[in-house]
């Protein structure tokens, strides 16, 4: 990688006897929007933490912009911004003033704070709210004045931990939207948790962890490649000719459901194009649908995410 | 320096908005006061009245440093703490300025009941007696403070909290001598109260607005402001070091609780998740 800005290198966490982040290394390059995913208990918060500062670690060496985090926390802190999967706004304060303290906990002077909040709550559209109650908020502006916050000092890598975990879907675009808008005009990166594997496809590189350990780490395209085929349904009026057909093109294919579906893995497009010409004559109905991430999650992690 | 400011107005701002506790806080000591009095009558008190309010002024100083804990408890359960420690501000800077805002609010809290005590017919003889008061209520707000910082730092659950704060508060303010005379206490909670660092607090504190920090040891112990245990005197000014160490082992176990403690897991522990958001 040509210019990482955070490095991970053996992380390895307990808790007690349970090895809850176990030998894990990769890399994150700067500018980019890097996915962390992986089932509850993966070890995703656990990595999250440690790299953030708020936890420890057995063992391992950690660095963001070049600062080993175990040993300058301070330093590694002032460069990082963090919004945590459970809301961490001081609910008896207004806005501004969440905003406010936020920027002395950072050393900002006071005009950079006001100038500063003023810009935040513009990006996140939340001005018109700055003198309301944090805790009076709906789950929505709160993830919205947060993300505002772990902005004000204007961070060199945002770590957003289930950022959109019960927001409704038209807050959900948005959020993105504004992540999206940070990286391109900020140069900020981006580390996140999600659970939503369509938010995951604006990764340029996602890593999957479970149990503790890195299974995967590409780029969504590539894991797409390698983990989730494209697939077809073919309903045939003639199943024997069809399966005939598969297996003449060394398909991999499984029927489903009683209408008589077959459910056909694509490793190329070529074969499936000739065999959809050879069998014209007798398909009933056909759909072809991409790999999509879900898919190559639940091939390598061999479960559901949300199960 | 600018983080200890504003951590310390956040909580005192925090405290001023809380219309309803503010109330109670101000008249809850003055039932206190009007029920003590008759039962301190009783006793070999010579001035039941400013010896009561004394002793209610620690206890009110105490409660109010306690509150600092709950405050604290609040900050690590709605997660708030976790964005003040992924911030680059110094854990001492924490520790320093939630203790001096608890400090403030208990203060001001002992000065409202002094004023009015002094309305009531309250007086001193010397220029130094008040000022030396305003000194000894800032430094047991400080102690107490200390002392309810590192209970929370220790606990970090709510609902232990709750436990922990009522098996805590209770022993310190009923063997203290403010509530119930020592003397009328059985003889194995007596030396339970020698034990009780909020004893010294009142019995230092009456001893210095009374007055009588001068008077012979053996007049100190009839009124209680001072103590002999298997012969050995425990004069105000010696409960007065006792606090003060109290204090500051409180302060320096709050210190090591908020520099080491980890505090990543403490938000999902307290609340319980919706069902949806698995």
């Amino acid at each position: 990688m040509t210019d990482p800005i955070i490095v991970v290198k053996d992380l390895v966490k307990r808790y007690g006897s349970f090895t809850a982040v176990d030998h894990v290394s990769f890399e994150v390059e700067r500018g980019s929007i890097f996915g962390f995913l992986g089932p509850n208990g993966a070890g995703k918060s656990s990595t999250i933490h440690a790299l953030c500062t708020i936890s420890g670690y057995a063992s391992g060496v950690l660095t963001i912009d070049g600062i080993d985090v175990g040993r300058d926390k301070d330093g590694a802190r002032s460069r990082i911004g963090v919004v945590f999967q459970d809301c961490t706004l001081d609910p008896k304060m207004t806005v501004d003033e969440n905003l406010h303290m936020h920027g002395c906990f950072y050393g900002m002077p006071k005009a950079l704070i006001r100038e500063r909040s003023r810009f935040v709550l513009e990006l996140v559209d939340m001005t018109d709210w700055r003198k309301a109650m944090a805790g009076s908020l709906s789950g929505g502006m709160k993830r919205r004045v947060e993300i505002a916050r772990s902005l004000m000092h204007m961070p060199q890598v945002l770590f957003l931990d289930e950022p959109t975990t019960g927001l409704d879907p038209r807050t959900r675009a948005e959020m993105w939207a504004y992540i999206d808008k940070l990286r391109r005009e900020r140069g900020i990166t981006v580390f996140l948790t999600t659970h939503y594997m369509d938010e995951a496809e604006i990764c340029n590189r996602i890593a999957i962890i479970d149990k503790g350990k890195i299974v995967a780490l590409d780029s969504p395209s590539s894991l797409k490649k390698r983990y989730a085929a494209d697939k077809a349904t073919i309903a045939s009026r003639d199943p024997e000719a069809l399966e005939k057909l598969l297996e003449r093109h060394g398909m991999s294919y499984a029927s489903a459901g009683a209408d008589g579906d077959y459910l056909i893995q694509v490793e190329d497009q070529a074969s499936l194009m000739e065999l959809i010409s050879e069998h014209r004559t007798s398909i009933g109905r056909m759909e072809v649908s991409r790999g999509t991430l879900n898919d190559v999650y639940l091939e390598i992690t061999g479960k559901d995410i949300r199960g | 320096m600018r983080v200890i400011g504003a951590l310390w107005l956040r909580n005192v701002r925090l405290f001023a908005r809380n219309r309803v506790q503010l109330l109670l806080l101000f008249i809850m000591p003055f039932f206190y006061l009007y029920l003590l009095s008759a039962i301190f009558k009783s006793t070999s008190v010579s001035q039941p009245i400013p010896y009561v309010l004394a002793g209610i002024v620690m206890i009110v100083v105490f409660q109010t440093s306690l509150n600092i804990a709950t405050s604290t408890i609040e900050d690590i359960v709605s997660g708030y703490m976790k964005e003040v420690l992924v911030s680059p501000v110094r854990r001492i800077s924490i520790v320093v300025g939630q203790i001096l805002s608890s400090t403030t609010v208990a203060a001001f809290q002992a000065f409202l009941i002094l004023a009015v005590g002094y309305a009531l017919g309250l007086t001193y003889t010397s220029m130094v007696t008040p000022i030396a008061i305003a000194g000894f209520v800032v430094l047991a707000g400080l102690v107490f403070s200390s002392f309810g910082l590192w209970l929370a730092a220790s606990v970090r659950n709510s609902q232990t909290f709750q436990i922990v704060s009522v098996a805590v508060t209770t022993p310190i303010t009923f063997l203290c001598g403010v509530y119930v005379p020592l003397s009328l206490l059985p003889e194995g909670l007596q030396t339970a109260a020698l034990l009780n660092p909020m004893t010294y607090a009142a019995a230092f504190f009456r001893a210095l607005s009374l007055e009588k920090l001068s008077l012979p040891a053996d007049e100190l112990v009839a009124e209680q402001l001072a103590f002999r245990f298997h012969g050995v005197l425990i004069t105000p000014v010696t409960g007065l070091i006792i606090l003060a160490v109290f204090g500051l082992i409180c302060a320096m176990l709050s210190a090591i609780a908020f520099t080491r403690a980890d505090f990543s897991a403490m938000n999902r522990s307290a609340i319980q998740k919706d069902v949806f958001q698995q």
